[in-house]
């Protein structure tokens, strides 16, 4: 009982996301700012902008549906926690079994609905185009990256995530077999955390902060806090599906090589952010369906036929 | 005991992320200007917490230039009550500060402060990036 509530709200529960979360928004805005010569912000600045959403007076516009605005970011705070908790940390996953992956997947996709879902009940303009644009860019950047991590699945010969990071340790990383599946994961993952250069949903000089616009104060705290998670998840789970070296390095390396991969991954997104410039929804859609797809289709073709 | 404690951390957040919506009520587009400048590498405002936002609902301070024309006053008093509380206004540029030389256009109310409660009036024309981080700097201390 005690070692679950620790499992829950202290190690791979509630604070280890929440620090992880505040880590890779404080990384990432110190390196955009980097790339673009500025200073950056100071370290102390995630949980500075959150006390301040905090302190701030809750408004909403009148015929914004206020149960639905209140739940849908408390809803996906859940999912991306939950799906914490179910990702190995250097081979640490005490909530590990068959076919967590496919479980892992559906606790991200939910708060991309739960944001298209806000765009609708909080009655503004800009939220309704904002997540309506999220639903097309969910359809764009979803298939392809769900065949995408199906590769490491086959290949592995198991859904359980703890299983695939493991097995490595005899295969080697599956980034050396799956290199374009490994590419096509990360840009899946951007789509996903609508981090630029595909942040179509909220492109602040078209819709304003797309779905979010009409939300202030601490609902806009709890939904800056679920981006956070759930980038930290996602950069978890591709480092564990492509690239676990838990196994090979020293034990004692175990963690420290897992967390440097983790924060490459947050160097290559925030790269990524800073050098392309964004997509219109017609070419990510035009990108996802007629390069993506089949790359991915491809990928896993190789990898089956690598089995045989 | 708590209230107060939980008040000063609230307080050391808000003095320390500023996030700014800028509206121009109807100027010459001069102090916008100066406003962009401030994003840049030079003038890094992100250093300091403060960060440009587009929507009214997630600002604390708005940053006003130009006179505010007849047609403006409604817009401007809008995005002012779409803001949450705490919230303050900073007046960029002398059109902004009094009207400056269009105070006698019969289209021209006057100051910003002929429609909001202004906190802090950064004088010129326009004004310089270092006049407008000394104001915001002014406007942090003052909270």
């Amino acid at each position: 009982m005690a070692e679950s509530l620790f499992y829950l709200l202290i190690f791979p529960g509630i604070t280890f996301q929440l620090v992880c979360g505040w880590f890779f928004e404080w990384f990432d805005r110190k390196l955009q700012a980097r790339f673009q010569r500025r200073v950056g912000p100071r370290w102390f600045q995630p949980l500075a902008d959150l006390l301040k959403l905090f302190s701030k007076e809750d408004l909403l516009p009148s015929g914004a549906n206020e149960f639905a605005a209140a739940a849908l970011p408390l809803i996906s705070l859940g999912a991306v926690l939950t799906a914490g908790v179910y990702v190995p940390i250097a081979g640490f996953s005490p909530a590990s079994f068959e076919g967590d992956l496919i479980v892992i997947i559906f606790l991200l996709s939910v708060p991309t609905l739960a944001y298209y879902l806000a765009g609708i009940i909080s009655a503004g303009i800009y939220s309704v185009l904002g997540g309506g644009r999220s639903l097309l860019q969910f359809f764009s950047y979803e298939v392809p990256l769900l065949i995408a991590l199906s590769g490491p699945a086959v290949m592995a010969g198991t859904w359980s995530i703890r299983e695939i990071s493991s097995i490595q340790a005899e295969m080697g990383p599956f980034v050396l077999f799956q290199p374009i599946g490994f590419i096509l994961a990360v840009v899946g993952l951007i789509g996903k955390l609508k981090r630029s250069p595909l942040d179509i949903p909220k492109a602040k000089s078209e819709v304003v902060a797309g779905s979010l616009t009409e939300f202030g104060g601490v609902k806009l705290a709890i939904w800056n806090t679920v981006m956070n998670i759930q980038a930290v998840v996602g950069i978890f789970l591709l480092v564990n599906l492509y690239s676990s070296w838990s196994g090979i390095v020293a034990p004692v390396l175990a963690v420290p090589v897992f967390f440097l991969e983790s924060v490459l991954m947050i160097f290559v997104l925030s790269a990524a952010s800073a050098v392309f410039a964004r997509l219109r929804i017609d070419q990510l859609a035009g990108l996802g369906w007629k390069v993506l797809v089949p790359l991915a289709l491809l990928q896993l073709l190789v990898v089956i036929l690598m089995g045989v | 005991m708590f209230r107060t404690a939980m008040d000063r951390v609230y307080r050391w957040a808000q003095k320390n992320s500023i996030w700014v919506l800028s509206f121009n009520t109807g100027g010459c587009n001069g102090c916008d200007i100066e406003i962009l400048d401030l994003l840049t590498p030079r003038y890094d405002v992100e250093r300091l917490g403060i960060m440009a936002e587009a929507s009214p609902r997630h600002a604390d301070v708005l940053l006003c230039t130009g006179p505010v024309t007849r047609q403006a006053r409604s817009g401007l008093w809008q995005i002012y009550s779409q803001m949450p509380s705490p919230k303050w206004v900073v007046a960029v540029g002398s059109c902004s500060n009094t009207g400056g030389m269009f105070l006698d256009s019969e289209t021209v109310l006057g100051g910003v402060d002929s429609v909001l409660p202004v906190d802090v009036y950064i004088p010129g024309c326009p004004c310089r990036p270092e006049a407008i981080i000394e104001g915001l700097v002014n406007l942090i201390e003052r909270i």
